[in-house]
């Protein structure tokens, strides 16, 4: 499984539906993602693909849509 | 750039230069309607106190005749003066200063502003009793009348006499913020309570400030009078008869007053009764016993009061009013203070040359002469419109006073009126 | 010595106008003029703290010493080690000057010698850097322009809270020219509108209605129209004189090329609790959200404190709002409302699930979604009511 994959998955399992088409879509405004899901998908990032992305880190505008998160994801590894 | 920078800034820099010229001009900018002043003559609003503009656009006339009092003029009955100026068409009207609250000190100050106004012309003057408490002036009523125009007309004014450095003094210590934080007139007034000059900036800037004040005084002041009175005002005249005829007043007078004085046998108007003193009437029994109206800050405050119609040479009537005997005698006011009041205040008066008192309070267990506890009503009211009538009618007199600082003094404020023989034997 | 309390007086406004033109004019050309605008802050903070006020000022200079030294020993151990204990004492230490203050009445029923207006603002500003420290996201921290953070003067005294990292994005850099003028249209805009909220709004409600409204409810101690009253107009007045000030600083900010974020976005009209801390106090609620939900969140997740993550985040709510009631103050009415919005989130996130989980059962339209705001309305003007302490003065006094 690629990078990308292991986000969307990861997306999949903490909104609880499939992004894979909306790619740039943003998370927060539909209410997706929260404070709550953010964290889980740091500690998910760090579980599955070993990053470790501190809250700090986490600048919700570059952040909130699955491309930006994909981007983001694959500048840190 | 520059037109964008024009189209931010421009209706800011054009509305600041309006703004500025309103304000800053030394034109006066709004004229006060004849409506405006009737409305101001009873309106009783604090804002009459603080500015000038309506109070010396009503003035100028000696149409309206500056009536100096407290709470008393609040109380709009058939033989108001007001109400009878109006019915019988007078040749004057009342124009009515004064609210609960408001002692010497602050007509001392709000006088600044119309000393013009004041100078050669006619005053009445309602002394209450209920001021000259030991402690004087409350700050807090003191604050409610205060504006700093009014600080800023005395300024203006001063010259480092006595009285000037006495009145500085006490509005240091009735008004913690005498100015809006901008320290100038405060420190201005401290430099007058210690007899120093002004500088010429000081004076400058003081000059530009009450521009800015008298400004915002012509252009607002007027916006903010109550008429609430005139309706009250309204209602009286129809209780009056057409005819200034005594015997017909003074029928209406029993009328009316034996009407609202039925829930109670202390005289006192029903409304008055029910709301302020039946609930806690057995509380009032001997209450006022100790109450001492003889030694006060309130005489030296008085004092400033009197030199200001001395300086403008203003014919002045005082009137001392009664309290209710009937209402005196239950809460145990004493007698002899009352009498000692008034031989201390009188001679005050006299001394000095203001021979114009109307005298009224041996006369408190008059029927229906007083409204309440110690406010004047119906045939109160009655007897000063006929002593103010008469003096307003009469001759214009020109007043020589004879001003003794002596009255500010620790000394004269606490005297016991028993010591006032000895005391004019010492100073006399 | 002149004393002004920042944004309340003409003479305030007027001063800033004369202190901002050789800035103004030096951005417009490219410039800043570092020296000067040293020069300016230097000035206005001692305008707000100096004459009758100088031992506030006295205080907030020993506040700034004492965290810039803090922060920047924490900064230098942690580019060696980064031990969680090291890292808990220097919070414990940031944040002990306004627990000193914070107790000190609780204590001795006198305001503390250390306090001063705008201390719970700093003391965030140097939390946040202790923890992005910490973070390691933060590696050319340095002291003095810290401290140049610390005391921004538009915002020193009531917020909005900035971030290190964005504010330094803006001080180091000059914003070109066409940004620049669309930022003075954009700030004398909020002046305005913030003349507008503050002094005639705020007035109507703060001034003139309150006082009318308290001596209403005041005659009986249960559930009166005047109680009513004093919730609403309170509310307003809370909201306009809040926002008033924070458009006064964002906009003294934007004169300095500085884009302070926003505390306001119209949160009367959000349709539930979780959108009115998305638009209410925003830079507050956020920094909360920041350093205190999601850390708490990622710790408790991480060491598995709580078996579902429903728990987690609802326990965390609740300790969220009750420490930022505790932050408004140790009165039992900050503290409640502070539980009651915590609370509050918790239904919020239930009913929203609910809600999701099954969309036939629960329609969605213009009207609900009126019927939200509605709610939510009054529901927040019942919270402000608790936070005024009016109900105190009421019941206990």
């Amino acid at each position: 499984m690629n990078t990308k994959e292991t986000v969307l998955n990861i997306l999949a399992d903490l909104t609880g539906s499939d992004v894979s088409n909306s790619m740039d879509e943003n998370l927060f405004e539909t209410g997706l993602l929260d404070s709550m899901g953010t964290v889980q998908l740091l500690l998910q990032l760090q579980t599955e693909l070993g990053i470790m992305a501190p809250v700090s880190e986490f600048e919700r505008s570059e952040w909130d849509t699955p491309n930006k998160i994909i981007a983001k994801v694959e500048a840190m590894q | 750039m520059g037109k964008k920078l024009w189209m931010i800034f421009g209706p800011l820099l054009v509305a600041s230069v309006v703004l500025i010229g309103l304000l800053f001009s030394p034109f006066k900018i709004n004229r006060i309607s004849p409506t405006i002043e009737k409305q101001a003559a009873t309106s009783l609003s604090p804002n009459i106190l603080k500015g000038d503009a309506v109070k010396r656009a009503a003035l100028s006339d000696p149409y309206y005749v500056p009536f100096f009092g407290s709470s008393e003029f609040s109380r709009f009955d058939l033989t108001h003066p007001s109400v009878m100026a109006e019915k019988y068409n007078w040749d004057f009207r009342p124009f009515l200063m004064g609210a609960a609250g408001t002692q010497s000190l602050t007509h001392y100050f709000q006088m600044q502003g119309i000393n013009h106004q004041l100078k050669n012309g006619k005053a009445v003057f309602v002394i209450s009793p209920q001021w000259f408490v030991k402690k004087g002036a409350n700050p807090q009523a003191f604050s409610f009348y205060f504006s700093q125009l009014q600080a800023v007309n005395f300024l203006q004014k001063q010259h480092g006499t006595r009285t000037d450095r006495y009145a500085a003094h006490r509005l240091l210590k009735m008004e913690q913020n005498t100015d809006n934080g901008n320290g100038m007139i405060n420190k201005a007034l401290r430099q007058v309570a210690q007899g120093q000059k002004l500088s010429a900036s000081t004076q400058r800037n003081i000059s530009y400030y009450k521009r800015l004040l008298a400004h915002e005084d012509q252009l607002f002041s007027s916006l903010k009078l109550k008429d609430d009175n005139q309706k009250k005002i309204n209602r009286q005249l129809q209780a009056l008869p057409n005819s200034e005829s005594g015997d017909l007043i003074r029928q209406a007078i029993i009328k009316q007053a034996k009407q609202q004085t039925s829930n109670n046998d202390f005289g006192i108007k029903n409304s008055f009764y029910s709301h302020r003193l039946k609930d806690k009437l057995g509380k009032f029994k001997g209450f006022e016993r100790n109450y001492d109206y003889t030694k006060s800050p309130e005489f030296a405050d008085f004092q400033l009061v009197l030199n200001q119609f001395a300086a403008d040479k203003t014919d002045v009537l005082f009137v001392i009013p009664p309290i209710n005997q009937k209402w005196a005698n239950y809460a145990g006011l004493s007698q002899s203070m009352l009498k000692g009041f008034n031989k201390k205040i009188k001679y005050q008066l006299k001394s000095q040359g203001f021979d114009h008192i109307a005298d009224l309070s041996n006369q408190g267990s008059q029927p229906y002469f007083m409204q309440d506890t110690i406010h004047l009503g119906w045939n109160g009211w009655y007897a000063f419109d006929k002593k103010v009538k008469a003096f307003v009618d009469g001759e214009q007199e020109i007043p020589s006073y004879k001003m003794n600082n002596q009255f500010y003094a620790k000394s004269w404020q606490n005297l016991a009126p028993d010591d006032l023989n000895s005391y004019i034997k010492n100073n006399g | 010595m002149l004393s002004l309390t920042p944004y309340e007086n003409p003479m305030y406004f007027g001063m800033l106008a004369v202190a901002f033109i050789p800035i103004v004019v030096g951005i417009l050309w490219g410039k800043r003029f570092r020296w000067y605008e040293l020069l300016v802050s230097i000035g206005f903070i001692l305008l707000s703290f100096g004459g009758p006020k100088w031992e506030q000022g006295v205080a907030l200079v020993g506040f700034l010493i004492f965290e810039v030294i803090l922060v920047s020993l924490y900064n230098v151990y942690r580019k060696k080690k980064n031990d969680t204990w090291v890292f808990v004492i220097a919070v414990l230490l940031a944040i002990s000057p306004l627990v000193v203050v914070k107790l000190t009445p609780l204590m001795s029923g006198t305001p503390s010698i250390i306090g001063f207006l705008g201390i719970s603002y700093l003391t965030f500003k140097a939390v946040q850097t202790v923890m992005e420290i910490r973070d390691g996201v933060l590696k050319d921290y340095n002291p003095w322009f810290f401290l140049q953070f610390m005391a921004f003067f538009p915002s020193i005294s009531s917020g909005p809270i900035d971030r290190y990292r964005r504010f330094r994005k803006d001080y180091e850099s000059v914003p070109d020219r066409e940004k620049y003028l669309n930022m003075l249209e954009k700030a004398l805009h909020y002046v305005f509108l913030g003349f507008v909220y503050k002094f005639m709004l705020a007035y109507l409600f703060g001034t003139i209605l309150l006082p009318k409204v308290q001596h209403l409810a005041v005659q009986s101690t249960g559930l009166s129209w005047g109680l009513v009253g004093v919730m609403y107009v309170y509310s307003f007045y809370l909201f306009f004189d809040f926002a008033g000030y924070s458009l006064f600083a964002v906009a003294t900010s934007y004169f300095m090329g500085i884009e302070t974020p926003m505390n306001f976005n119209q949160p009367f009209k959000s349709k539930n609790i979780k959108e009115f801390w998305n638009r209410w106090h925003m830079t507050l609620s956020f920094w909360f959200r920041d350093y205190v939900y999601m850390r708490l969140v990622f710790f408790f997740m991480k060491h598995k404190i709580f078996k579902n993550p429903k728990t987690t985040a609802n326990i965390t709510y609740v300790l969220n709002m009750l420490l930022m009631g505790f932050w408004h103050g140790e009165k039992w009415y900050y503290i409640v409302y502070g539980l009651i919005h915590g609370v509050a989130l918790v239904i919020n996130d239930w009913w929203l699930n609910l809600k999701k989980k099954n969309p036939d059962r629960f329609p969605h339209n213009k009207f609900t979604e009126y019927l939200a705001i509605f709610i939510t309305f009054n529901f927040v003007c019942f919270t402000f009511l608790v936070f005024s302490g009016f109900l105190d003065t009421l019941w206990f006094h």
